[in-house]
């Protein structure tokens, strides 16, 4: 018998040792500490941006589950297209880059499975699901806030002020494009980094891992190389909603 | 020709049932909590959890009739909630609209490798697709065990669907807060998981007044009614960025009045209702206890689940 629907097969041909998974985790949750013991833990967080975050969950569940699931049908299944996941990944990063604080993209990944689980998994397969997605794609996300310096797409960057003789609508045009050189910039880092853990660690170890499948390293790379068009082309446009999004909410 | 039209049933209508039946208020109705006084309502919500994975647990260990009966048992719970027949038949849409896409976007697809495995010793092949729809992943040949193996994927996810909305529809948010807090969840995680659990009848709300307003606005106008579905459709999905900017334009006043209540002052709350246990979360996990010993008795009666252990 298996706990909660995870068959725990540490052995299956092709399958990622699962030593290398765990140092992956633990190093990844050793960064979450440790950003969060020099930044005050959740207690950064205000309450505005936790009704961010919590928005952002909230309309990734609305388009995951009943949206996109339905547009995905009349498409044909290729590892090409994932209405469900872009979508997601889109609406979270929009309210992530109103947030920009390490942590926001974590947390919102947490609050999504949570939520994900309440109105539609239930708590299948859990807590695997939910450390693999939080310690995935929303570690990226902060690893790139943390790059920026909370500046994500370029969102509250100041235009620069030092040459006084420059008229103000230049200094903002100026800002614009460098802000739009940014979104598609780090859209295009986000893009690939977001190709990655899906085949890799899914494919190779948490299927293997939950429901003891076969693993195809054909297969894997095969998707791996897929998924990046989609996935750069998402964030790219994520990238300039978020600028749009930010400008309309007033930041 | 044949072909489009199964290729087409499996996709588009769901997608109408979805759009025709449901519509966007369902949505709002079957992912909203509303008052009642039956046996649902009066759980404690941890156990609606546990009744929730468990029976997730036994759908997916037990051959495909097995979930077809407990989907149709949480269903038929859905008549014992307050207005429970209107609630019943938007559950029903979804459960036919999950269970047909979810069949058809599994059967077609799955190699005879994969029912090998599931144990599938013979194959009655039904259709013959036309070549060029492999390009769409499908395998040659439609057979009965595909269909078969594709319900079976598709009743685990509908049991799951059904049972998971039971928790929704009769759980205030307060009781999922408290719920929360009682497993020891940290205060800001509470609180965002909390405005997200009644953010999402919002979504479909804002969704809905936005496409009415296109409606109003003449958008399809005149087109025959075979194509509203798909009007709507549209509509939608343009109904979703002004509903993104409405959401986070409003997160500050959400946000200002939660600060006025003096939230996260402290870093516990206390509250006025506690959690119990009753006679009924009793009565309940001993029903938990029976699904888990009727899976037992399945796996040993050889009604073990048909997906193999490759995964979906």
């Amino acid at each position: 018998m298996s706990f909660n629907g995870i068959k725990g097969a540490v052995n299956v041909p092709g399958e990622i040792p699962w030593e290398i998974v765990l140092l992956y985790f633990i190093l990844a949750l050793a960064f979450v500490f440790y950003i969060g013991k020099k930044q005050g833990g959740l207690k950064k967080f205000t309450t505005l941006d936790l009704v961010y975050i919590a928005v952002g969950a909230a309309l990734g569940v609305a388009w995951e589950f009943y949206i996109g699931s339905y547009l995905g049908r009349l498409l044909p299944s290729s590892p090409f297209i994932g209405i469900g996941f872009w979508g997601r990944i889109l609406i979270i990063l929009i309210f992530v880059a109103l947030v920009r604080k390490v942590g926001a993209g974590m947390l919102s990944l947490l609050i999504f499975n949570v939520l994900s689980d309440l109105l539609h998994y239930g708590f299948g397969g859990e807590p695997m699901f939910t450390i693999y997605e939080t310690l995935t794609y929303g570690l990226f996300i902060d690893l790139l806030i943390a790059l920026t310096g909370g500046h994500i797409f370029g969102i509250g960057l100041k235009p620069n002020t030092a040459s006084a003789d420059v008229p103000e609508e230049v200094l903002v045009k100026n800002l614009r494009r460098r802000q739009n050189i940014l979104a598609i910039v780090e859209g295009i880092v986000l893009g690939i980094l977001f190709a990655l853990p899906d085949p890799i660690f899914y494919l190779g170890f948490f299927r293997p891992f939950l429901y003891g499948a076969i693993v195809n390293w054909q297969t894997v790379i095969f998707d791996i190389e897929a998924f990046i068009p989609g996935d750069v082309i998402i964030t790219i446009i994520a990238g300039f909603l978020a600028l749009r999004v930010a400008r309309a909410v007033g930041q | 020709m044949v072909s489009w039209i199964l290729f087409f049933y499996g996709s588009v209508i769901p997608v109408i049932i979805v759009l025709a039946l449901i519509g966007i208020k369902g949505f709002v109705e079957i992912t909203r909590y509303e008052s009642g006084t039956t046996f649902f309502y009066k759980l404690n919500p941890i156990t609606k959890v546990v009744l929730g994975i468990v029976v997730m647990a036994v759908a997916s260990v037990t051959t495909w009739w097995i979930g077809a009966i407990l989907t149709a048992a949480m269903l038929l719970v859905y008549l014992t909630l307050n207005d429970g027949f209107r609630k019943f038949m938007y559950a029903f849409y979804l459960f036919l609209s999950t269970f047909l896409g979810g069949t058809w976007s599994i059967a077609p697809y799955t190699p005879y490798s994969v029912l090998q495995l599931a144990g599938f010793k013979q194959f009655n092949v039904i259709w013959v697709w036309p070549s060029y729809f492999t390009a769409f992943g499908y395998e040659p040949y439609l057979t009965v065990q595909q269909l078969i193996y594709g319900a079976q994927v598709a009743f685990r996810i509908t049991a799951v669907v059904v049972t998971s909305l039971l928790l929704v529809l009769t759980t205030t948010a307060s009781d999922i807060f408290r719920m929360f807090t009682k497993l020891k969840v940290p205060i800001a995680i509470t609180f965002a998981i909390t405005v997200a659990f009644t953010t999402v009848p919002k979504v479909f709300d804002l969704i809905d007044t936005s496409v009415k307003m296109q409606f109003l606005r003449g958008f399809g106008y005149g087109k025959t009614a075979i194509l509203r579905p798909f009007y709507l459709l549209v509509a939608a999905i343009l109904a979703i960025p002004p509903t993104i900017i409405y959401l986070a334009r409003n997160a500050r006043n959400l946000a200002i009045s939660v600060d006025t209540r003096g939230f996260r002052a402290y870093n516990s709350r206390t509250s006025l209702v506690e959690l119990t246990y009753s006679k009924y979360d009793y009565i309940m996990w001993g029903i938990i206890v029976m699904l888990i010993v009727l899976a037992i008795l399945a796996n040993i009666f050889g009604f073990g689940r048909t997906i193999p252990y490759t995964g979906l």
